[in-house]
């Protein structure tokens, strides 16, 4: 059973050869991505990619192959990363230590919040996961033990420090970073063959008619949010070791959701290879969009571009970009 | 008692304004069954309409209403027929995130064109006014607000009950084809119910200009104070919309008095969970 599940994450057979092909060359392009370019802001950039890849590619799961609108992956990366730098703070336990600390708390979350909030349906839960983050954000800002709205400062260590995560260069994240997605990915692999998957995708296509078939809607649903929670735990963490800062406006915060939720649609929510086609239009566009207006003093035409493809994307193409892929290879 | 008084009838006038502000999101929930999340935009739009109007024009506050009201209802027609048409096609989650898109996208269109800061009317008839009765005061804004309000939902009142617009409208609610068989052009009542919906929260924005400050990112707030109001009401209910719009300026203006200011807003989510929890269809919905 278990070498099963290893093959079934492992292999990439069923998939097109021109599919595999693409992801040798991301796996090829990051693997040297940090050796050829050496700007700064270019690797700071590509990590930020990476880490969006992960919080997508768990988002993927409820969102995309659950079709359900949960805009509160920020409260898991803000849960998984406050813990981290708690423990981290306070009582200097390792990253190691303190990161499954973090993704289990998260993941708890995820699972009582699920439990509550998948008895609404569609727009109910959409709206009822906003309201919740958006709860969870005002707590954190008026809780003075987790910093209130100044957030938390890791303590500055020599570098490299691999038990607490401390580098000078963002070499070793990024390849830490990419671990971390390349696990996602295998996951993503096994999952979609797994019988959670194709649970979770009756669901998607016609709840009433997949509970008649004998699945448990419900608790299927939770568990792909608490899976979902794992993947933000795990990117709050990084998060945390990463920036060596963290308060309830960068982790905690709405548009961290939106971001991520938006990211995924436009790559194509309930695919494969979606989020990271997502990943790697809107993160490079918004940082370096960003940089360049917020230079130039306008803000917000980046939000104004993404709005717009969102929307174009959910009138004519829901299934993103993917889909449109998809559609051009069938017409061939 | 005196400051329980007082903070009673400032919260009902409030309580007003919100169901003005749900009225909208009912309305067109109600008629396509598809939740508006750029409604809080629409709001803003209505009031950065009336601070214009009142300052460039230099136009008495209260005179802009018409003006926002039109520009609410051509942005409500415009966003049903360029995008939600579209949308009402795809799976609810494109639903969902396309007027999410058009959310952000309004906000930050706001933000580029006005910029971050909070802005305010300094002149107008009811501006800064207020008069003593008995033991409250009575502030003119919130008063002018109450009683605008009141008006505007007695004429949706009035079109929706007694007119054969109104008719056309429940018939396209309650069934698309078979309203569509007895010849009502239901794309467009469709449409129409969106500049209904656009126009009354147009003129809520007016109104909420004469004593709050405008910011590009004023919409989420009192969008998730309408959802709240609607989720209590009912989605697609009027009269819900009234009762749970006056429930809900009772519950933030005496939640922000006895139980702190800080936490009126996780009052409202509170309402709201308990609502969808206990009672998911809300007091009057369907």
């Amino acid at each position: 059973m278990q070498i099963r599940t290893l093959k079934d994450a492992l292999s990439f057979g069923d998939l097109p050869a021109s599919e595999r092909i693409g992801f040798i060359l991301f796996i090829i392009f990051c693997l040297i991505f940090p050796w050829i370019i050496k700007g700064g802001f270019a690797q700071a950039v590509m990590v930020q990619f990476l880490v969006f890849c992960l919080y997508g590619l768990g988002w993927n799961l409820i969102g995309g192959y659950g079709g359900q609108v949960a805009l509160g992956q920020a409260k898991n990366v803000g849960m998984s990363a406050y813990t981290v730098a708690l423990l981290m703070v306070r009582w200097d336990i390792s990253f190691w230590a303190s990161t499954p600390l973090g993704v289990i708390e998260a993941t708890i979350e995820s699972f009582i919040l699920g439990y509550f909030l998948f008895r609404l349906r569609g727009h109910y839960f959409a709206i009822a996961t906003i309201a919740v983050s958006l709860v969870w954000q005002q707590l954190f800002i008026n809780w003075n033990f987790v910093g209130g709205a100044r957030g938390i400062e890791l303590p500055l260590r020599e570098p490299p420090n691999f038990i607490y995560m401390r580098f000078d260069s963002d070499i070793y994240y990024h390849y830490f970073a990419f671990l971390l997605v390349m696990l996602a990915i295998l996951y993503m692999n096994w999952f979609r063959k797994s019988k959670l998957g194709y649970q979770l995708r009756a669901i998607t296509s016609n709840e009433d008619v997949a509970e008649s078939l004998g699945i448990n809607a419900h608790w299927v649903k939770v568990k792909a949010y608490c899976i979902t929670g794992v993947f933000a735990g795990m990117g709050g963490a990084f998060y945390t070791v990463y920036y060596g800062y963290i308060d309830p406006f960068s982790v905690m915060h709405l548009e961290l959701s939106i971001m991520i939720a938006l990211m995924t649609m436009i790559g194509g929510a309930g695919s494969m290879w979606g989020p990271i086609i997502g990943a790697m239009i809107l993160i490079p566009l918004d940082r370096y969009l960003g940089a360049w207006l917020g230079g130039r003093g306008i803000i917000g035409v980046d939000f104004m571009i993404y709005a717009m493809m969102v929307m174009i994307i959910s009138a004519y193409e829901p299934r993103g970009i993917w889909g449109i892929i998809e559609k051009a290879r069938r017409k061939r | 008692m005196e400051m329980l008084l007082s903070t009673t009838i400032s919260a009902l006038q409030m309580g007003l304004l919100f169901a003005l502000v749900a009225l909208g999101l009912a309305i067109i929930f109600g008629v396509m069954n598809i939740v508006n999340f750029a409604h809080g935009e629409f709001l803003m739009i209505g009031m950065y309409t009336a601070f214009l109007t009142a300052t460039v024009l230099s136009v008495e506050p209260l005179l802009t209403l018409p003006i926002a009201a039109m520009v609410g209802f051509l942005l409500g027609i415009a966003s049903y027929y360029m995008l939600i048409r579209y949308l009402l096609k795809g799976p609810m989650i494109a639903q969902l995130l396309g007027t999410f898109g058009l959310m952000i996208f309004l906000r930050y269109l706001a933000m580029c064109i006005f910029g971050p800061d909070y802005k305010t009317l300094e002149h107008g008839w009811l501006i800064g006014k207020s008069i003593k009765w008995g033991p409250v005061l009575l502030s003119y804004p919130r008063l002018g607000t109450a009683v605008l309000s009141l008006m505007a939902f007695g004429i949706i009142y009035w079109l929706m009950d007694y007119t054969r617009f109104g008719k056309a409208l429940k018939a396209t609610a309650l069934d698309v084809e078979a309203a569509s068989y007895m010849g009502i052009d239901t794309e467009n009542m469709r449409g129409l119910a969106w500049g209904l919906g656009g126009a009354t929260v147009g003129i809520a924005g007016a109104l909420l200009m004469n004593f709050y400050y405008v910011f590009p990112t004023i919409g989420m707030l009192f969008c998730m104070i309408a959802f709240a109001t609607v989720a209590l009401g009912g989605f697609g209910s009027i009269k819900g919309a009234f009762l749970a719009g006056l429930i809900m300026g009772l519950i933030i203006d005496l939640g922000g008095t006895y139980v702190g200011p800080q936490y009126k807003l996780a009052l409202v989510y509170l309402t709201f969970f308990l609502v969808v929890a206990i009672r998911p269809k809300g007091l009057f919905g369907w």
